[in-house]
């Protein structure tokens, strides 16, 4: 049994009557150890249902309309709401986008690091304080136990996530929820807040789901990745197998919208055209249809779900939820993959580059 | 902490002369000028001459500016027509009633006030919020004179319960050590006083703190819907804290800090609200002083009111800022 | 915003439309607003028509003299003072007097305030400097014991008292106006104005006035409701007008304030009429603010 199930989430926001469809039921396994990446643009639903795992969807307006998300046996959907809060931070943690925000600016660090210990693990003042200094020390906070009176306004916006990310691996949770947690940052800061990401979950055995609409923050952590369009996954393979081998229109679209080193160098960057689908109905058809060069009159009028392809399984299985899946030879053509051997369109610098 | 204090105090200096000179033009241009004004109109031809050598008015203006805010800085603000006593042993008398008043009044206000709005915001678009914005409305549009006068007509008159004038029954006879009567029946350790006491204070605290309630209850609950959309709320129930320590840790002390301020800001609002409430309760504060003062045009007493009242004002935003400093980390390690 | 609710916001399309045309939306939208409006056009019509409504003259006498006079009857429904005047025709005559100083009062604040504040932010620098701090000044005095000292000062015609009321809220729209302007000079619209060349003082009155109108309104309608409860209140002190054939509703309520125990009416209809004045013009000016800018829901 995995350890973390999720299956047919849905969820909905309603403010003054209208109705925002803003998960469609997705489903997926967690492993431990797992590392799974959910990629989509902003606005696809992919937040939403990391904040509806947990329970702490923003009240009234956002509600799960079905589904389930099994976890240790239990359906943390219908859990009653102190027995879900004992999960949340404790087993399942979370660590936000923005380190500027999302760290309470009246209290100091300790007292954000030690509460969530104090509340799960019933560890004293004392006791809860050194392990603070610890973990502090754990994530590269150099003077931890310094630091500990400072309050967050006191730390550089890398520091802030390191102390974001302290705060959500406090009580060894099994499963770490990382949404967006580099977007915010500077690009320098982004590579070592990954790495120490990448670090810790390795060395403490959790599963990770990390949330980005970045495709380039998924490559070097994810064990495999799910891409997510409308509220619905639309396509999810091994990470490196989805790189090399993208088959829907919009996973395509999302890699040719973004530069690669290993792209031929006069390969112009592509961004998606239109704009996301508004999402104030059910999708009853494919919802990138509108921006799709390949959609056909089934793309218009049959929802697509999710289709294992070449037949690959278990671990390893590449699904599409396409009608018209983007054939190989307009993979080569965006120069996102290199034609087969035996075909003559590749020319030799570029065999050289792959080599 | 202490260096913010002090730059405070010393942005107080320019403040405290802009009054002085304020309140200077003002008691010059009353009708009659500076003699009359400090003497009444009752005085003789001798007194206004003898008081106007004894002001200096032949000198040149900052001369006589400059002595007159001597004269301030000891606490000299001449005396009383009306009772021949020094402005200042008056006011010595009379300003712990008001404050008294003042404070059981924004006491009132904070302790509804906070939980009011607190639980209006958590309740947002319910049937509570909703009524507490109309009630704060209806609360804010009602003078505070009037509203002192229904509950009299009401506990008083009608009821009875409480009694409608003074500060302590005049049957009943109380050591004034500090003339804040509920520490003096501390003092003293005399309960039945201390009952009474608060009997007498209760209308008048609670007229007087309506408004400030009202606009409390609106500030709350505008700050308490902006924290209970802040990420950082979010944070705390992703770490599974009770419902309990989330309300209490995480948002109100962070919708607490702009309350802090407007209590800063209600107490000019506070002030000359007291005057009519003890016009209405007869209670022998600074405003029914003041009030006595521009009716006898003992103006002496009156400038001696005004700038107890302007000095009060800065205080006690000095006060609100000195807190709102120790709650607001922010400012306090610039 | 949480980001869950930054997507469900962006998800959401938003028809475009004006910033006039969306408050004035959220205006008619809030019952408030209706039950504000409708409040005042009320007193407004008394006060205009108030010949024709009140059933007798404010001074004149259709009882007889009582040191206990009746209350509410049918033909006196809110009965008869101690002079035998009918109380009704009074509180209808008395919205003339509060509705006016409530008008005339903002009116001099407002220019006198919008002047000095344009004058501040437009120059900036030392002048700016003078007039702030002597707006600070002011606002360190309570505004209703400037008013009482201003009172006391000027006299109690009824113009002085306007003024005095008038005076006290002077900071409060200098400030507004200043702060508004000095935010929009660095707007990226008025500095694309400026940088086709657009004349400084055709730059205030063009690009950043009528962008500052919207919360001087709110603040104008706020005043009007703190106009009329001063006004009240310096009568209840014995500083209203001094001219004894107006009648306004704080003296009315003064003077007989002593006859609380058995002529309340003569407290309580005079008093609930400032009450509903003064609230016609917060609901007004509340909906205004909520309209104009629905984050400041305070």
């Amino acid at each position: 049994m995995p350890l973390l199930e999720v299956r047919d989430l849905q969820v909905r926001f309603s403010t003054r009557g209208k109705t925002v469809y803003a998960v469609n039921g997705i489903s997926f396994d967690l492993d431990p150890g797992d590392t799974l990446g959910i990629v989509g643009e902003s606005g696809c639903g992919k937040s939403v249902s990391s904040l509806a795992m947990l329970g702490i969807l923003p009240k009234p307006a956002g509600r799960v309309h079905g589904g389930q998300v099994v976890f240790d046996g239990e359906d943390l959907l219908t859990l009653p709401d102190e027995r879900l809060r004992h999960i949340r931070g404790n087993d399942i943690a979370m660590v936000f986008q923005d380190p500027m925000t999302s760290l309470n600016p009246v209290l100091t660090v300790s007292r954000q690091l030690t509460e969530a210990l104090r509340t799960h693990l019933d560890l004293g003042k004392k006791e809860a304080a050194a392990e603070a200094a610890s973990l502090l020390d754990r994530v590269g906070i150099p003077d931890a136990r310094q630091r500990l009176r400072d309050y967050p306004h006191q730390f550089s916006g890398g520091m802030r996530q390191r102390v974001g990310i302290t705060m959500a691996i406090a009580c060894r949770p099994k499963v770490l929820i990382a949404d967006e947690p580099t977007t915010a940052l500077d690009v320098t800061i982004q590579a070592q807040i990954l790495e120490l990401l990448r670090t810790l979950v390795r060395e403490e055995g959790m599963a990770l789901i990390l949330v980005t609409h970045d495709l380039g923050v998924v490559a070097g952590i994810c064990e495999r990745t799910h891409v997510m369009y409308a509220g619905r996954f639309v396509e999810t393979a091994p990470t490196g197998e989805l790189f090399a081998n993208p088959r829907h229109p919009y996973t395509v679209g999302l890699l040719k919208s973004v530069p690669r080193l290993d792209a031929a160098r006069k390969q112009r960057l592509d961004p998606i055209g239109g704009a996301p689908r508004d999402q104030t109905s059910e999708p009853t058809a494919c919802a990138f249809a509108p921006r799709c060069a390949y959609a056909s009159t089934e793309s218009w009028e049959q929802l697509p779900v999710l289709r294992e392809l070449d037949g690959a399984t278990g671990p390893a299985a590449h699904r599409v939820a396409c009608w018209n899946p983007v054939p190989e030879q307009d993979l080569v053509a965006a120069g996102i993959r290199q034609a087969p051997t035996g075909r003559q369109t590749g020319d030799q610098p570029d065999e050289e580059r792959q080599a | 902490m202490l260096r913010y204090v002090a730059k405070r105090l010393l942005l107080l200096v320019p403040v405290l002369i802009g009054l002085s000179i304020l309140v200077f033009a003002y008691v010059r241009a009353l009708p009659g000028g500076p003699a009359i004004a400090l003497l009444g109109e009752r005085a003789t031809q001798e007194s206004v001459e003898a008081i106007n050598r004894e002001l200096g008015l032949d000198q040149p203006i900052f001369v006589q500016y400059l002595r007159y805010a001597g004269n301030l800085i000891q606490g000299d603000f001449g005396s009383s027509v009306l009772s021949r006593r020094p402005v200042v042993e008056e006011l010595l008398d009379r300003f712990p009633a008001t404050v008294e008043l003042g404070f059981a009044a924004i006491l009132f206000a904070v302790l509804a006030g906070v939980p009011l709005g607190f639980i209006a915001a958590k309740r947002y678009q319910g049937v509570l919020d909703n009524a507490s914005l109309v009630a704060s409305l209806i609360g804010i549009s009602f003078p505070v004179f009037f509203l002192a006068l229904i509950m009299k007509y009401i506990f008083a008159v009608r009821l009875g319960w409480l009694p409608s004038i003074g500060r302590l029954d005049i049957t009943r006879s109380l050591e004034h050590p500090t003339n804040f009567y509920l520490l003096d029946a501390v003092i003293v350790g005399d309960w039945a006083a201390f009952v009474d006491v608060v009997k007498h204070l209760l209308m008048p605290a609670i007229a007087l703190g309506t408004i400030p309630l009202a606009i409390i209850a609106r500030i709350t609950r505008a700050a308490t819907l902006d924290v209970l959309s802040e990420d950082y709320v979010r944070t705390a129930r992703a770490k599974g804290l009770t419902t309990a320590v989330i309300d209490r840790r995480h948002i109100l002390k962070n919708s607490l800090l702009p309350v802090v301020t407007v209590i800063g800001l209600q107490t000019g609002l506070l002030l000359t609200g007291a005057i009519l409430t003890e016009t209405v309760f007869a209670w022998p504060g600074v405003g029914t002083w003041m009030l006595n003062a521009i009716n006898n045009r003992d103006y002496a007493v009156l400038q001696g009111g005004i700038v107890f009242f302007a000095f009060l004002v800065v205080v006690v935003n000095l006060l609100v800022d000195v807190s709102y400093a120790f709650l607001n980390p922010r400012i306090r390690y610039q | 915003m949480s980001i869950a609710e930054a997507e469900a916001a962006q998800l959401s399309v938003e028809q475009p439309s004006g910033l006039w045309s969306d408050a004035w939306r959220r205006v008619r939208r809030n019952p408030a607003a209706w039950v504000g409006a409708g409040l005042l056009l009320f007193f407004v019509i008394c006060a205009v028509f108030a010949p024709l409504l009140a059933p007798y003259g404010p001074q004149e006498t259709v009882g007889s003299l009582a040191a206990v006079p009746p209350g509410p009857t049918a033909e006196y429904p809110f009965g008869l003072d101690e002079q035998g005047r009918d109380v009704l025709s009074r509180v209808i005559y008395g919205a003339r007097l509060s509705l006016l100083v409530g008008l005339v009062s903002v009116a001099i604040g407002l220019s006198l305030g919008l002047v000095l504040g344009a004058v501040s932010g437009y120059f900036g620098g030392r002048v700016d400097g003078v007039i702030m701090r002597f707006m600070d000044l002011m606002l360190s005095i309570p505004g209703f014991l400037l008013a009482i000292g201003l009172v006391t000062l000027l006299g109690r015609g009824l113009f002085q008292i306007m003024f005095a009321i008038g005076i006290t809220t002077v900071p409060i729209f200098a400030r507004l106006l200043r702060g508004s302007i000095l935010a929009q000079r660095e707007a990226d619209y008025v500095l694309a104005a400026r940088s086709v060349g657009t004349p400084g003082f055709r730059l205030l009155t063009v690009h950043i006035l009528p962008n500052s109108i919207a919360p001087v309104i709110v603040q104008a309608t706020l005043a009007m409701a703190t106009a009329i409860i001063d006004v009240a209140g310096l009568s209840f002190l014995g500083l209203g007008p001094n001219d004894p054939s107006l009648p306004e509703w704080g003296k009315f309520l003064a003077e007989n304030a002593a006859r609380l125990q058995n002529s309340a009416h003569l407290v309580f209809f005079p008093g609930f009429a400032v009450v509903f004045s003064v609230l016609a013009f917060n609901l007004l000016g509340d909906a205004l603010r909520e309209a104009i800018d629905p984050k400041l829901r305070a």
